[in-house]
């Protein structure tokens, strides 16, 4: 099951990368979004796989799409002199942040004690103990995210309106 | 009923999984072909027509029309399949399975009927047993996605008309998933649950105890976005004839068609199941306490079918609503109605009730 | 000239929206229940095949070449309504006949083809104003269709039968021997 889900998340990243098209390679990432659901479910997070499903491929990747729609520019420019030598740094470059990304998961301490006692298995999340999480133990964190995105909403009307 | 039980004790749960499987999506799916008929038939009545009465089985057997969806049925597949020229050709194919399938998935948490014991082991009628911590969030993704089957069929046809009817249909949808999951959410929270089981339980059997005397605001704006959902006519935007020919089933011709409209009945079975289980008590019988399990089931059904039949009816009540107007309604009402409902039931519930 | 039109006073009722929607539906479905309870005899639709329409008088349908009790044809070739025809649709072949006994002696006229082109023809009804002697008409029937051309070129015999049927007579197919004289007939 999980090969399926990294499979289809990777396939959809990597579509999405790929795709000329800019209203294909959308949908590429939102099978992506859905690997990613499907690896939400395998870690006993149901509410986190119905919440991704519901904010990312329903809203905001809609709404991508509907710009991408109202533009109207469905092919990717074409770009207008290649330059090898940043293609190829920029690819060795993201290599070695991946093989260092990669690494230091190994060789964290947490994957060590996993290894020699097993991985418990995860209590299943509901929606009550994602409320009391963020109600009761990140409360700041979580006034602070809602200000934050207030002050955005306030500073994209403001922005939109040409005379308050 | 105690002997069709007992034979479940023989087999393996995992046949009782298909047998629900079959019988829901069979359910549903011919309860959507019968309501492509019952449309038809409805709107011609309300308009004071008679509507398809003429197809007859073997050319004798009229049974009022019903013989017309399978003489539809065979139209349509026999139809010559056209594909635009400039069309995207694979997701051409796949805007109607796109349209398909979320309408048929979101059916699978919602319970039918009562849940029954029989020798040791619960079986619960619904596709996903409760308690699996989805709960009523999975019809509203999978209403989520229902979008994309309108989006891909629209862009892929290549047609401006399609364009403009999947470009209003997203902005609709999106718009009016807000007000609606609010009201979802002052559900969740008066029932202390988000499983559809917890809910229906919290609504009691008593009609007076339902969601629907509790909270008649939520079930406005909760009715009236499933309208918006299922791109139905108050807020036909995706298809919206009378402006942009068909909308963004304008290219779409024969058996793919076929599964665009009946993709729409079918989400009109999940809407009305819905509104069933969230605001009128879902399986429950009004005024019997502990009824016996066909007898919830055809409760339910009951309401499913009543339901579906208030989408048809209001279809042909009240006409389309212009652009701005769905914007200025979803965003300016349909929100903050849906917010003061929250609001007013959280405060309800702080003062202990 | 400008026209002050008035806007609809809407109560906070019907702002509402709900209310009035509801109203709308209330007035469908008193709609949906008469037309369900209504016998198919009652309602507004005709159902074609087994009901038909009685047309109102002065229609003009198929024609008719009107005859005699005994069955002779009434019209005596004039060539009137072939003139008056604006389609030109009929076209006709006059022959004389007598017969000794029953003529006295005279001779007269009668057509020996008769034929009315069904796809030109327009239905006006000049043909049965022009006639002197009533021999044509156009009736009620309106169902004109045939799958081939030919089948709409109506002759002599066709005409004088279309409504046969209908008036229960019997069908004709030759002339026959009037057992009168026509001229004391026709005063």
């Amino acid at each position: 099951m999980f090969i399926t889900f990294a499979l289809i998340t990777l396939l959809g990243a990597l579509g999405m990368l790929l795709q000329k098209n800019v209203i294909v390679a959308g949908l590429f990432m939102v099978a992506a979004f859905f690997g990613v659901a499907g690896l939400f479910v395998l870690l006993a997070n149901p509410v986190a796989a119905a919440l991704q499903i519901i904010v990312y491929t329903g809203a905001i990747m809609v709404l991508v799409l509907f710009v991408i729609m109202m533009l109207n520019s469905h092919e990717e420019e074409k770009a207008q002199s290649s330059r090898p030598v940043q293609r190829w740094v920029s690819v060795a470059l993201v290599a070695a942040l991946a093989f260092g990304a990669v690494k230091l998961v190994l060789a964290s301490p947490g994957l060590k004690a996993l290894a020699q006692s097993g991985a418990a298995t995860p209590e299943a999340m509901t929606l009550q103990k994602v409320g009391v999480t963020l109600f009761a133990d990140h409360l700041l964190g979580f006034e602070v995210a809602g200000l934050l995105l207030l002050a955005a909403m306030i500073g994209a009307v403001a922005l939109t309106k040409r005379n308050l | 009923m105690d002997k069709l039980a007992s034979l479940l004790h023989t087999t393996p749960a995992i046949a009782w999984m298909v047998l629900k499987v079959v019988i829901v999506f069979a359910g549903v799916m011919s309860l959507a072909a019968i309501f492509t008929w019952v449309e038809r038939r409805g709107s011609a009545m309300i308009q004071d027509r008679i509507g398809p009465n003429r197809a007859a089985l073997f050319g004798k057997i009229r049974i009022i029309g019903l013989a017309q969806i399978l003489a539809d049925g065979i139209k349509m597949f026999f139809k010559e399949d056209l594909i635009p020229a400039a069309a995207n050709r694979g997701l051409f194919f796949l805007a109607p399975f796109l349209a398909f399938v979320p309408a048929l998935l979101g059916f699978a948490v919602i319970p039918f009927g009562k849940s029954f014991v029989s020798g040791g082991t619960t079986y619960h009628l619904s596709v996903l047993d409760p308690g699996n911590g989805m709960g009523m969030l999975y019809p509203l993704a999978i209403g989520g996605m229902a979008v994309y089957g309108v989006l891909v069929a629209a862009w892929s046809s290549n047609n401006k008309w399609s364009i403009l009817g999947g470009m209003r249909s997203s902005a609709a949808m999106v718009s009016y998933e807000i007000g609606m999951s609010l009201a979802v959410v002052s559900i969740f929270m008066t029932a202390g649950g988000y499983d559809p089981a917890e809910i229906i339980k919290a609504q009691g059997h008593q009609p007076w105890t339902w969601n629907i005397v509790r909270q008649p605001l939520g079930f406005i704006v909760f009715f009236t976005c499933m309208f918006a959902e299922t791109n139905r006519l108050p807020f036909d935007f995706a298809e919206g004839e009378s402006e942009i020919v068909a909308g963004f089933n304008t290219e779409f011709g024969s058996m793919k068609y076929s599964l665009m409209a009946l993709a729409e009945y079918s989400h009109m079975m999940t809407a009305s199941a819905l509104i069933a289980t969230l605001y009128f008590g879902g399986w429950q019988v009004p005024f019997v306490k502990d009824p016996s399990v066909l007898l919830s089931v055809a409760c339910f059904v009951v309401k499913l079918v009543f339901f579906a039949w208030v989408f048809v009816w209001i279809r042909w009540t009240v006409p389309r609503f212009r652009y701005d107007q769905l914007m200025k309604l979803g965003w300016k009402r349909m929100l903050p109605l849906s917010m003061v409902n929250l609001v007013f039931h959280a405060w309800r519930m702080s003062q202990g009730h | 000239m400008g026209v002050v039109v008035k806007k609809a006073e809407l109560s906070w009722l019907d702002r509402t929206y709900v209310w009035p929607v509801l109203k709308g539906m209330a007035i469908t479905f008193d709609h949906f229940i008469k037309q369900l309870f209504t016998p198919t005899s009652k309602r507004y639709t005709i159902q074609y095949p087994e009901m038909k329409k009685e047309m109102p008088d002065g229609y003009r349908g198929l024609h008719e070449l009107k005859r005699f009790e005994d069955g002779a044809i009434k019209c005596v070739a004039c060539f009137m309504c072939q003139e008056a025809c604006p389609a030109r649709c009929i076209s006709i072949e006059a022959e004389e006949f007598s017969d000794l006994n029953i003529t006295q002696g005279f001779e007269e006229k009668r057509p020996a083809q008769f034929k009315i082109d069904m796809l030109r023809c327009i239905y006006c009804g000049m043909c049965e104003e022009a006639c002197p002697k009533d021999a044509i008409w156009l009736r009620k029937d309106y169902e004109l269709a045939a799958y081939d051309r030919l089948s709409m070129q109506f002759g002599k015999w066709d005409l004088m039968n279309t409504y046969a049927e209908a008036d229960g007579k019997d069908r004709i197919s030759q002339d026959p021997t009037p057992s009168v004289p026509r001229r004391t007939i026709v005063m």
